[in-house]
């Protein structure tokens, strides 16, 4: 009893830890979590399908947007600078695209819940019916 | 001789029209694309200019009286034709002071295709005119958001032989590994590189009747590692061009090779607020058959460049930049006496030493500016085209710059 207590509080200062906010992704996708690796690989536009062979769409808040700082710091283990210095690589070589960049969070759930394939990120108020919560491992 | 001037202005206005017409129509086609596609066609520019003061000596135009002569624009176009296939190009116009006046170029044009991929491995193949992996900087290097400074360190990133080293029309085969320790990549290419006058000059001291073309095939490849974090980025990569000249009748010389080699091991390591980055190249050259002693027995050398530059964040949009870098011509001969002996020329052209300071300004995410200043002890990095008398350079000179760019 005492165990599961601690571990509940353990579980909570994770999740502060890790900011309130969450990967999310179209309601079809199959996945329920990602390992951190393909997170990160998918955020930084290197894994471009999933496994079932439907296109990876990424969406992201502008780069000096709070949310999107905190999803890459806390969520992806990331300083936002590296994803675009990413990007910019794959872009200006032509070897890839950056994501799509949305305006708000409302646009952000608007656009993962009606593009299959499309993953992204919310902050928990934000999150509703219209997309699923991918953990983490 | 007004009138001459004037034809040029006309000229560079023309090109000026032909870029702005692509981009717009460009702009035009992605607008009606992207409603039908959404995020398989994508279009995206930058813009830079610059601003050049120099103590001495000329860098990228009359920079002794302040210089605008610095200006990049490029538009990119990229469609994913299917999640495993990207086909992307890009057009640069490039303004360097005499060395390059801005005629649109394709920088890029390719297919990439990703043959197979999974959660450990990719494999692929690009073919086209693909940007040389060298370094970290090389295949973005005129894109002034990804450099780390206003000019890259020019003791490793020549701006005097760039092309040499820049794109080469081939097919590349290339892999990458993830692992939980980090991502291993490997690139190999072979085809044919481009070369442009400034490699002439910059190899036979000045341009000649005659033509200088790559013969044979182009190599380059790059090993590389990355921690899945992005903290520790290393990197080991290498080049072999040949070069033939084939002279005109009235040309000082015969029909000669150069072949011209180059590697790179680079480093960096980026913690949240500060990083530090070091590079060190060579570059075996060596000249046969041109029929003169002086090409041919003094032109077998080995040049080398390295640099240690640290940035630091002072506030998100605000970062300091501060770097040393050394280069020689020919590393066993560094305080260029020998050659100096050898040729009448000045000592201080075949080395080059800076100390160099400057701060970015992220205005906004798609607008910066930076400035730098620049304390240089030798003239190895001069372009020979904007400085043609050696005699008249300054081996301590001092550089000013100023850059603002814009992305879309």
């Amino acid at each position: 009893m005492l165990h599961r207590r601690w571990w509940l509080l353990f579980l909570l200062f994770a999740s502060m830890a890790r900011g309130d906010q969450a990967l999310i992704a179209h309601p079809a996708v199959m996945k329920r979590d990602l390992s951190l690796n393909t997170a990160r690989l998918m955020f930084s536009m290197q894994m471009p399908q999933w496994s079932d062979g439907i296109p990876v769409r990424v969406f992201v808040l502008p780069d000096d947007h709070q949310r999107h700082r905190d999803f890459a710091k806390n969520l992806l283990n990331l300083y936002p600078r590296q994803l675009r210095r990413v990007w910019d690589r794959q872009l200006y070589s032509g070897t890839g695209q950056p994501p799509e960049t949305v305006g708000s969070e409302a646009e952000m759930r608007h656009k993962v819940a009606a593009t299959p394939g499309a993953i992204g990120y919310l902050s928990s108020e934000e999150i509703d019916d219209s997309v699923q919560v991918l953990n983490i491992r | 001789m007004i009138r001459f001037k004037s034809s040029i202005f006309v000229e560079y206005m023309m090109q000026r029209v032909k870029v702005t017409a692509l981009a717009l129509l460009l702009v035009v086609f992605s607008h009606g694309a992207l409603a039908e596609y959404g995020n398989d066609v994508q279009i995206h520019g930058f813009i830079t200019q610059g601003f050049i003061h120099t103590s001495d000596n000329s860098f990228f135009g009359d920079s002794e009286n302040g210089s605008f002569d610095f200006t990049e624009l490029g538009v990119n176009a990229s469609y994913r034709v299917t999640p495993s296939i990207l086909v992307s190009g890009q057009v640069l116009s490039r303004r360097a002071g005499e060395m390059s006046d801005g005629s649109p170029s394709i920088d890029f044009a390719l297919v990439d295709w990703t043959a197979f991929h999974s959660e450990e491995w990719a494999w692929g193949l690009k073919v086209g005119r693909v940007k040389n992996p060298l370094g970290l900087y090389n295949e973005t290097r005129d894109v002034a958001f990804t450099r780390p400074s206003i000019f890259l360190p020019e003791q490793v990133y020549f701006d005097r032989v760039r092309d040499l080293l820049l794109s080469s029309d081939s097919v590349h085969v290339y892999t990458r590994h993830y692992t939980d320790m980090g991502t291993w990549s490997f690139d190999f290419g072979v085809g044919v590189g481009t070369v442009d006058e400034n490699v002439e000059i910059a190899f036979l001291g000045r341009n000649f009747t005659g033509e200088m073309d790559t013969e044979g095939l182009a190599y380059v490849g790059r090993l590389g590692f990355e921690t899945p974090d992005g903290v520790w980025r290393l990197a080991l990569s290498g080049a072999q061009v040949e070069l033939e000249f084939d002279p005109d009748g009235s040309d000082p010389f015969g029909d000669g090779r150069i072949d011209v080699g180059y590697w790179a091991v680079s480093a960096q390591y980026n913690a949240e607020r500060w990083s530090l980055t070091a590079e060190y190249i060579e570059e075996p050259v060596d000249l046969m058959d041109f029929g003169t002693p002086l090409l041919d027995e003094i032109g077998d050398i080995t040049a080398q460049g390295y640099y240690l530059q640290g940035s630091y964040l002072l506030r998100n949009d605000l970062e300091l930049v501060l770097r040393y870098a050394e280069g020689f011509l020919e590393k066993d001969d560094r305080n260029g006496s020998r050659r100096a002996a050898l040729t009448g020329i000045p000592a201080h052209r075949f080395f080059g030493k800076d100390w160099m300071v400057g701060v970015r300004w992220d205005v906004t995410p798609s607008f910066m500016l930076r400035a730098e200043y620049q304390w240089n002890n030798g003239t190895r990095n001069l372009s020979l085209r904007e400085n043609p008398d050696p005699n008249a350079t300054e081996e301590n000179w001092e550089m000013f710059s100023l850059l603002g760019s814009y992305r879309f």
